[in-house]
C-alpha cells in the first residue's frame, strides 16, 4: 500500500515545476560546492605538502651550525587537509594551517585563509556542508508543508482516508515519497563525493570512506528529522499557509538564530581572553614565573651540575652546562605553556560542550558539530594537531639541547655537522580515527538521535489527531 | 393494506421517535441485512447537536437520499459512517462492523464521493483512478480495466490521459464515481454529488447510480435536490436540526408530495 503512496508522491513532486527549479538550483549548488571544495582542498594540500618539503629541505641544508641557533632557526609544521575537508571546511579558515616551531616559544598558528579572503569571497563562500545544512532542509519544508494541510485544504484528505488507508501509512508514504524525490539530487551528490574520495583524496585521513558513510548517515538523520517535523506541523496546522509560516520560522531559528545564540551563550558562560590579553599574560608568566613554577637560574643549574660531578670549575664538566640550562628553561616554558594553552583549550572544550548541549534547541548545532568532526575540521581535531606539533617541537628542541649538552663543553664554540639535521625525524601527523571523533561527539550524536525520535513521535501524534476536514 | 394518496402520505409523513426501531426501510431493500446502519447515532459539539439519535438502515440495492437544509446533519452523518468523526453516543455500522471499533476494516466496504471530488492536478484521470483504487485495495487492476471503468463512469476517452488540472467539475465527479466503481464497494456514501453539475451531467450521474444499485450497492446520498432524490432514490429521509424527522419510500409519493412534506418540516 505504502509503495503506491510513495510512487504517487514522487510523481506529483517531480512533475511540479517549482520542485524541478528548486531541486536543480540546490543540486547545482551542491555539486559546484563539492567540486570547488575538492579542487581548493586538493590545491591547498599540494601547496602545504610542497611547503612542508621546502621547509624540511631548508632544515636539512643548514650546514654546520650551533644546535641552539638551529632551534631558533626553527621548522614549520603544516596541518594537512583531511580527505573530507572539501565537504566541510569547518574552523580551518579561522584556525590557521601552519605553525612555526622554535625554541622557547609555542607560537600561534599562521596562514588563516579567512584573513586572506576578499570581502566578496567572505560573503559568497558556500560549502557543500552549508548547502546540506541549510538549503536541503528548506527544500524539504517546501516539499512537505502541504503534505497533510494541503490535502485537507484541497479536500483530497477525506477521499484518501475514505479508501481505508491508515493515517500513519499515509504519512509514512508521503515521507518516503519526499525522500525519493530528494534522492534525485542527493544520490548524485553522494556518488560525486564518494568518487572524489576514491579517485583522489585531497589529503590524508583514516578510513575516508567510513568517515564519508558516517557523515552521510548523519545528514540522512538530519533530513529525516526535518521531514518528521514538517509532517507534524502540516498535520496540525489549520492551513497549508500556516504550516509554511511555522516551518519557515523553525528553519530560521535552526539555521540563523540558534547558532548565533549558542556561540554567544557559550562564550558568555565560559569567557576566553582576547588574543592581546592572552599574549600579555603569557609573556608576564614567562618573565616572572608563577607559584610553584620558577624560572630556572643559570648559576643554580651550574652549581647543581658541579655538585653532581663533584667538581669546582664549570670548564671541567664533561657536558655543556648551557645546554642543560637551556633544556631546564624549556621545561619551565613548557609548564607555563601547558598552564596557559591548557586553560585556553579547556575553556574552548567547555564552550564546545555548551554548544553541543544547546543542540536541544536546534538539530543543526548537533549536525554541524558532527559534520566538522567527521570532515576533520573541528576545534577538537585542530587541538589534536596542535598538540602533535607542540610535542614534536619539544622533542626537537630537547634533541638539539641534548646534542649541545653531550657533544660540547661549557664555553666551547660548538657547531653540529651538516649531516646532523637530517638525523632529526621530520614532523609526521596521523589524523585521529573515526571512533575517536565519534567518542568525542557522543553528546551531539545523542542530541541528533533525540531530535529524530522527537520528530518521529511528533509526526505520529499529530497525524493520528489530524483534522480530516 | 391502505392504498391511495392519503394513506401513502400518512406513511410517508411518519415522524420517527427513538423507540420506533422498525422503519419503512424494512419494506424495501433494507429487508436484507443492512449495509449501512446507524443506531441511536449522536454527535454533539459542545452546545451544538449535529446529529441526534439517528436510526437508519440502508440495504443492498437501495438508494437512500438524505434531504435537509444546510446544517441539518447530513454531512456529519456521512462523516460518522466514514469514521472521520467519533460519535458522542450510539454507533455507525458498515456491513455489520462498528466504525468506531474497526475504522479501517469498515472502510474497505465503503466508497465515498464528496460534493467536490478533488484529485491530484499533476496526475491524469487514469493515474488518479489507479492511485485511489490501489489505496482501496484494488492494486491489481490493469490499465485497460481502469480505462474501461473511467468509460463506464462516463469520462470521454480522450480525457483519460489528460492531467486533471484541465478537468471540469463534472469530469472530476465522474472520476470520483469511477473510483467507487473500481473499489467494488458494498456501500457508497455521496455528499451533494450533483451540486453544481449541469442537468445533463446530473442525469448521467443518476444513471450511474442506478447501475450501481443494480449491482447490489447500498447508496446513502446527502442532497438538497428534491427532484433528484425522488427520481433516483428508493427511499428519502428528511433531516432537520440533526434529527431524522421523516422517512418515506419514493414510489409512494409524487414530486409535489415530497416538496410539500419537505417544506412542512422546514417550517415547523
Amino acid at each position: 500500500m505504502i509503495r503506491h503512496i510513495v510512487r504517487k508522491e514522487f510523481m506529483d513532486v517531480v512533475r511540479d515545476g517549482r520542485f524541478r527549479w528548486c531541486a536543480a538550483l540546490v543540486g547545482a549548488l551542491l555539486l559546484v560546492s563539492l567540486g570547488t571544495g575538492w579542487v581548493q582542498s586538493r590545491n591547498a594540500q599540494k601547496e602545504l605538502a610542497a611547503a612542508q618539503a621546502t621547509a624540511r629541505d631548508h632544515w636539512e641544508s643548514q650546514g654546520e651550525k650551533n644546535p641552539h641557533s638551529a632551534a631558533h632557526y626553527g621548522v614549520y609544521a603544516f596541518k594537512p587537509r583531511l580527505a573530507l575537508s572539501f565537504v566541510d571546511e569547518g574552523v580551518d579558515p579561522y584556525t590557521g594551517t601552519s605553525v612555526f616551531l622554535e625554541a622557547h616559544r609555542q607560537n600561534d598558528f599562521l596562514l588563516r585563509p579567512a584573513q586572506d579572503a576578499t570581502p566578496a569571497q567572505r560573503i559568497g563562500a558556500l560549502t557543500a556542508a552549508q548547502v546540506l545544512q541549510h538549503l536541503v532542509p528548506l527544500l524539504i519544508i517546501l516539499l512537505t508543508f502541504g503534505a497533510l494541510a494541503g490535502e485537507r485544504e484541497r479536500g483530497t484528505l477525506r477521499q484518501l482516508l475514505a479508501t481505508g488507508i491508515g493515517r500513519l501509512e499515509l504519512a509514512m508514504g508521503k515521507a518516503l515519497g519526499v525522500a525519493a524525490a530528494l534522492a534525485l539530487l542527493l544520490v548524485p551528490a553522494a556518488v560525486v563525493g564518494a568518487a572524489a574520495i576514491v579517485v583522489g583524496s585531497p589529503g590524508p585521513a583514516t578510513s575516508p570512506l567510513v568517515r564519508g558513510a558516517v557523515l552521510a548517515g548523519i545528514y540522512l538523520a538530519y533530513f529525516a528529522t526535518f521531514i518528521g517535523l514538517s509532517l507534524a506541523v502540516s498535520a496540525r496546522a489549520p492551513s497549508a499557509r500556516t504550516a509554511l509560516v511555522v516551518l519557515l520560522a523553525v528553519w530560521v531559528v535552526n539555521g540563523l538564530v540558534a547558532p548565533r545564540v549558542a556561540v554567544d551563550f557559550s562564550k558568555w558562560l565560559y569567557p576566553t581572553p582576547s588574543a592581546v590579553e592572552f599574549a600579555h599574560n603569557l609573556e608576564q608568566e614567562m618573565a616572572d614565573g608563577v607559584e610553584g613554577v620558577d624560572r630556572p637560574d643559570r648559576a643554580a643549574v651550574t652549581q647543581n651540575l658541579l655538585a653532581q660531578y663533584n667538581l669546582e670549575n664549570v670548564e671541567d664538566l664533561p657536558i655543556n652546562a648551557i645546554g642543560v640550562f637551556l633544556q631546564e628553561s624549556e621545561k619551565f616554558g613548557n609548564q607555563i605553556f601547558d598552564r596557559n594553552y591548557g586553560a585556553l583549550w579547556d575553556t574552548f572544550e567547555r564552550q564546545g560542550y555548551v554548544h553541543e548541549a544547546l543542540a536541544v534547541t536546534a538539530p543543526l548545532l548537533a549536525v554541524r558539530t558532527l559534520s566538522m568532526g567527521l570532515a576533520g575540521t573541528d576545534v577538537e581535531q585542530h587541538r589534536h594537531f596542535a598538540i602533535a606539533a607542540e610535542e614534536y617541537r619539544r622533542d626537537l628542541v630537547e634533541r638539539l639541547n641534548g646534542d649541545l649538552t653531550e657533544n660540547s663543553r661549557t664555553g666551547e664554540v660548538y657547531l653540529a655537522t651538516a649531516d646532523f639535521w637530517s638525523q632529526m625525524p621530520p614532523f609526521r601527523y596521523d589524523a585521529p580515527e573515526v571512533s575517536w571523533v565519534l567518542k568525542n561527539r557522543v553528546l551531539s550524536l545523542l542530541m541528533l538521535g533525540l531530535w529524530l525520535a522527537a520528530a518521529f513521535v511528533a509526526a505520529t501524534y499529530a497525524v493520528r489527531r489530524a483534522e480530516v476536514a | 393494506m391502505e392504498s391511495g394518496p392519503e394513506s401513502r402520505m400518512k406513511n410517508a409523513n411518519k415522524i420517527l421517535t427513538a423507540d420506533e426501531s422498525e422503519t419503512p426501510a424494512d419494506s424495501a431493500g433494507a429487508a436484507l441485512a443492512p449495509a449501512l446502519e446507524a443506531r441511536s447515532l449522536t454527535k454533539r459539539y459542545e452546545e451544538v447537536e449535529a446529529v441526534v439519535g439517528l436510526d437508519l438502515r440502508v440495504g443492498p440495492s437501495e438508494i437512500y437520499c438524505l434531504l435537509g437544509p444546510n446544517g441539518a446533519g447530513k454531512t456529519t452523518t456521512i462523516h460518522l459512517f466514514l469514521g472521520f468523526l467519533e460519535p458522542t453516543s450510539g454507533s455507525a455500522h458498515v456491513m455489520g462492523l462498528d466504525v468506531a471499533e474497526e475504522p479501517l476494516k469498515s472502510k474497505t466496504h465503503l466508497a465515498y464521493v464528496p460534493e467536490q471530488v478533488m484529485l491530484y492536478r499533476n496526475l491524469s484521470g487514469l493515474e488518479n483512478l489507479a492511485y485511489f483504487a490501489a489505496l482501496g485495495g484494488k492494486e491489481s487492476l490493469s490499465t485497460g480495466r481502469l480505462t474501461e471503468i473511467l468509460g463506464e463512469a462516463g469520462l470521454e476517452a480522450d480525457a483519460v490521459h489528460s492531467r486533471v488540472s484541465a478537468y471540469s467539475k463534472g469530469m472530476r465527479q465522474k472520476v470520483g464515481i469511477a473510483i467507487a466503481i473500481a473499489k467494488e464497494a458494498d456501500a457508497l456514501l455521496l455528499d451533494e454529488p450533483t451540486s453544481g453539475l449541469d442537468p445533463e451531467a446530473s442525469n448521467e450521474f443518476s444513471e450511474l447510480l442506478e447501475q450501481l444499485k443494480d449491482r447490489g450497492v447500498a447508496v446513502l446520498m446527502a442532497t438538497h435536490d428534491l427532484f433528484r432524490a425522488k427520481e433516483t432514490g428508493t427511499r428519502v429521509g428528511i433531516m432537520r436540526h440533526g434529527r431524522l424527522v421523516a422517512e418515506m419510500t419514493t414510489d409512494e409519493i409524487g414530486h409535489a408530495d415530497l416538496e410539500r412534506i419537505y417544506l412542512e418540516h422546514m417550517h415547523e
